[in-house]
């Protein structure tokens, strides 16, 4: 090694004694921020290995892969890596957007490389340590299994023992890399760090936080969106036995008690009224017929156009068009949400399970004036995240409770109804497609207009490209020389929140489905049609070349059964799916659903196929029988009884096949969930005849 | 005061008798492996055995556990690991892992009573238990091995 011939930086290499630290930095973080704080790398004289990331851990088996990437490198036993979040938003963990959260499939594809340079810098450290201890040359030493290894005299130190020497060093600028045949942890199913911890009950989820002399605090809030509170009487629930205080807070109050049951029973009890509002005439179907509405608008800016459409249209064989929609969802968590706080004027502390980090530290800011030196977030196990716990209320609702009870810590828990009820749902959407077929059956054109709320209105910069409304849309995978997209904009007053896959939720339902009507259109295949519809170099097509091979697409379907396919791009990973159905009468029963995935290099096979099949029985529960509606205002559904998603009586086997392109790096949590309701409903249509051009099935007497 | 037996001990506790057993193992007990998920018995993840019996603790009250043996996660096993506990760390069942503790709890509640469950006996036995990760399809092959390991 000659690293005093090349440039080095010092900066994260910690001269505290016994500790050995790299910091791990994105490419761009280099250069702009040397110094700052941020996600590192550190091994103890005690040979612990510890990574700070920024990416919580909700069930997506993100931890686990981070520490199988780190302990291939580095040559660590993986078992020992413990990854932990920082306690402190700051800019180093920020993602592309901008912001501290754990969302948008990132956890390994985005800190893969990062990850792999820093346990590699560390690498060469304690091989250098080692070389000036054993008085060797460098390359012959390895780092294997958490020690310093001399193969021929058959020496091996603990990188413990190294650690004092090593973290002198400067840290390599330009870390040599691990050959492919040395990497032999990743791409390999091994079993989750935490599953041993969670199968025990010792596992602390947000919600298992516990604090000494803690208190509890119930939530009554607003039934309307938009409403707050018109008046509050706290005297008329003081008495109740376990009553700490009641707090006011922004659309509500909190009343803190002894326990969460007193709390509760006293919330629901409490004397309070809510101001009108314009919402609270709101009713769903109203909703519905404005954005249906809205499909016909002329005056919409376009998104998104290429070709000649009238041109095209003019000059094609039969020309197809179709309307879809979607209703709006809940992302029901199995941890329902909640919050610890431990707050005085000038510092707050908060538990919490959050996808949201740097979320809450605006929202706190912004509401409350905590700034960010005066905050700490411990993260805590998610019971389920689906983007759901990215924002900001529920600290909020702590911080207001523990301050007001003179800095005691409180921990607030919203009862399921409230999760239900209280909002930021998935948007409900429409959509308009008309496409044009030559005499061979090529989707010549294709317009496309798009209607509802605009999720990410607040990063849209022109023609109303929101990504969070149109992925999917934008980047259609077919080949369709002739497309125009544009969105019509119907905004709604409900607070919306994305839901694993965001807009591929929808949009790999809508455009799947409406493919399939193509095919049919065409008179062709499903499967034929898509391939000789995508581009010869598609991604989409091993997946679905893989998927049909698996459920003997061109053989005869068993008898009863039906099939329907599809295939959907999202965050760079490409799924296929197979959905077989029966039909029992009027109701539709899925037995078995095939998928396909490229992801890119599978960091965790198993945690790859467990993920599909989750996204397939969360895409199945949606697609068979829930939504969220409103009636005066008011959500009307309350809890699993009338929100029923998917339980196990009805879970499908589902078979998982990976396919690998040497493709880059791809999501894995949330790509599996866009196929699923088009290939239902194409496996419904070959089983009935009948289009489904809305969800849930259930709305049609078929679930 | 109500009397029970939580997890092999005796204990008393005074609280209101219409409190749902569930706060009072989490909060009083600090007994957290017993989840709270939707309070009204529709979901699972509260799962304890009242005399051996798989019961959502969010929806039984105090009272009613005067004089019964109630066990949670943390007892289910006296020493070491349930074999169902064994099967799903094998099987690596869990993902986000909040309703675990409870289809771990109706699964060994299960066994007792169907020693060799088909897949419609597991349907049956834990559709009261919902995963919302989805972890179905593992939870049925580590039902099938639990009961494997129970009879070794």
């Amino acid at each position: 090694m000659t690293q005093t011939t090349r440039r080095t930086f010092l900066a994260g290499s910690a001269a505290t004694l016994g500790v050995l630290s790299v910091p791990i930095r994105l490419p761009a973080q280099e250069v702009t921020q040397p110094s700052a704080p941020g996600a590192y790398l550190r091994i103890g004289a005690d040979n612990s290995v510890t990574c700070i990331l920024p990416t919580c851990e909700m069930g997506q088996g993100t931890h686990t892969g981070q520490a199988q990437i780190l302990a291939e490198e580095l040559g660590a036993d993986w078992q020992t890596i413990r990854i932990e979040m920082p306690v402190q938003p700051g800019p180093d963990y920020r993602l592309p957007f901008g912001q501290m959260r754990s969302v948008g499939s990132y956890g390994i594809r985005h800190w893969h490389d990062p990850m792999r340079r820093a346990a590699a810098q560390m690498r060469m450290m304690l091989i250098e340590a080692g070389a000036s201890r054993l008085g060797v040359p460098a390359d012959e030493l390895s780092a294997v299994g958490g020690a310093i290894v001399h193969a021929a005299y058959g020496q091996a130190i603990p990188f413990g023992e190294l650690v004092e020497a090593a973290s002198a060093l400067p840290v390599p600028a330009d870390p040599v890399l691990r050959p492919e045949e040395e990497r032999t942890l990743t791409g390999r199913t091994v079993p989750r760090l935490d599953t041993r911890v969670k199968v025990t009950g010792e596992a602390v989820f947000s919600m298992d936080v516990t604090l000494p002399d803690m208190a509890y605090g119930a939530v009554r809030m607003a039934p309307v969106f938009g409403s707050d509170v018109a008046a509050m009487n706290a005297d008329s629930v003081r008495g109740m036995p376990g009553v700490i205080e009641v707090v006011q807070v922004p659309r509500g109050a909190v009343v803190v008690g002894e326990s969460w049951w007193q709390a509760k029973q006293a919330a629901d009890a409490l004397d309070i009224t809510f101001t009108e509002t314009e919402n609270d005439g709101l009713d769903t179907p109203a909703m519905e017929a404005e954005i249906q509405a809205a499909l016909d608008r002329a005056d919409v800016p376009m998104t998104l156009e290429r070709g000649d459409l009238d041109g095209a249209f003019a000059g094609a064989a039969q020309v197809v068009e179709a309307d879809y929609a979607v209703p709006m969802l809940a992302h029901v968590c199995m941890e329902p949400i909640n919050c610890t706080a431990q707050a005085t004027d000038d510092r707050v502390e908060l538990w919490t399970g959050t996808q949201g980090h740097d979320w809450i530290r605006m929202g706190l800011e912004r509401a409350l004036g905590v700034t960010a030196d005066q905050l700490i977030i411990n993260t805590a196990y998610l019971g389920g995240g689906f983007g759901r716990k990215t924002w900001e209320n529920e600290a909020i609702q702590a911080v207001m409770a523990s301050r007001a009870v003179g800095g005691r810590p409180v921990k607030v828990i919203w009862a399921r109804e409230d999760d239900v009820q209280q909002g930021l749902y998935r948007q409900t959407m429409q959509i308009r497609f008309r496409a044009g077929l030559s005499e061979d059956g090529r989707i010549t054109a294709m317009r496309v207009r798009m209607a509802g709320p605009q999720m990410g209105a607040a990063i849209v910069r022109d023609n109303n490209m929101d990504p969070f409304s149109l992925l999917g849309l934008i980047n259609i995978a077919y080949d369709i020389p002739n497309y125009a997209l544009d969105h019509a904009v119907v905004p709604i007053p409900v607070p919306l929140s994305p839901w694993r896959s965001i807009a591929e939720s929808f949009n790999g339902y809508f455009v799947e489905s409406f493919i399939d009507e193509l095919a049919d259109a065409a008179g062709q295949d499903p499967l034929a049609f898509r391939l000789a519809n995508l581009p010869a170099e598609s991604r989409a097509r091993p997946v679905l070349e893989r998927v049909a091979e698996m459920a003997d697409w061109s053989g005869a379907a068993p008898e009863g059964v039906s099939r329907g396919i599809s295939v959907v791009e999202s965050y760079n990973s490409y799924v296929a799916q197979v959905v077989e159905v029966t039909m029992e009468g009027e109701r539709v029963r899925v037995p078995r659903v095939h998928a396909a995935i490229d992801c890119g290099r599978a960091i965790n096979p198993g945690q790859v196929e467990t993920q599909v099949q989750g996204s397939v029985i969360e895409a199945l529960g949606a697609a068979l029988r829930v939504k969220i509606s409103l009636a005066g205002g008011r959500t009307e559904q309350t809890n699993f009884t009338d929100y029923p998603i998917l339980r196990i009586d009805e879970a499908p086997q589902i078979d998982v096949a990976i396919v690998e392109t040497g493709a880059p790096l791809g999501g894995v949590g949330e790509p599996g969930v866009p196929p699923l309701a088009g290939a239902l409903c194409n496996a419904v249509f070959a089983a009935t005849g009948q289009r489904i051009r809305s969800l849930p099935l259930a709305d049609h007497g078929l679930a | 005061m109500t009397d029970f037996t939580l997890n092999g001990s005796g204990v008393s506790v005074e609280a209101d008798p219409d409190t749902p057993l569930l706060w009072i193992l989490r909060e009083r007990m600090g007994l957290t492996g017993t989840k709270f998920g939707c309070g009204i018995g529709a979901c699972g993840a509260c799962t304890v055995h009242l005399d051996g019996q798989a019961v959502p603790s969010c929806s039984i009250p105090l009272s009613v556990a005067e004089g019964a043996e109630v066990t949670t996660i943390e007892g289910l096993s006296e020493g070491g690991l349930h074999p169902v506990q064994e099967a799903w760390i094998e099987i690596d069942v869990p993902q986000c892992g909040y309703c675990q503790t409870g289809q771990i709890m109706a699964t060994a509640a299960m066994l007792a009573q169907v020693p060799e469950p088909t897949d419609e006996d597991i349907d049956s036995y834990l559709a009261g238990n919902i995963c919302r990760c989805g972890v179905y399809p593992r939870i049925r092959a580590a039902a099938k091995r639990a009961a494997e390991l129970s009879r070794t």
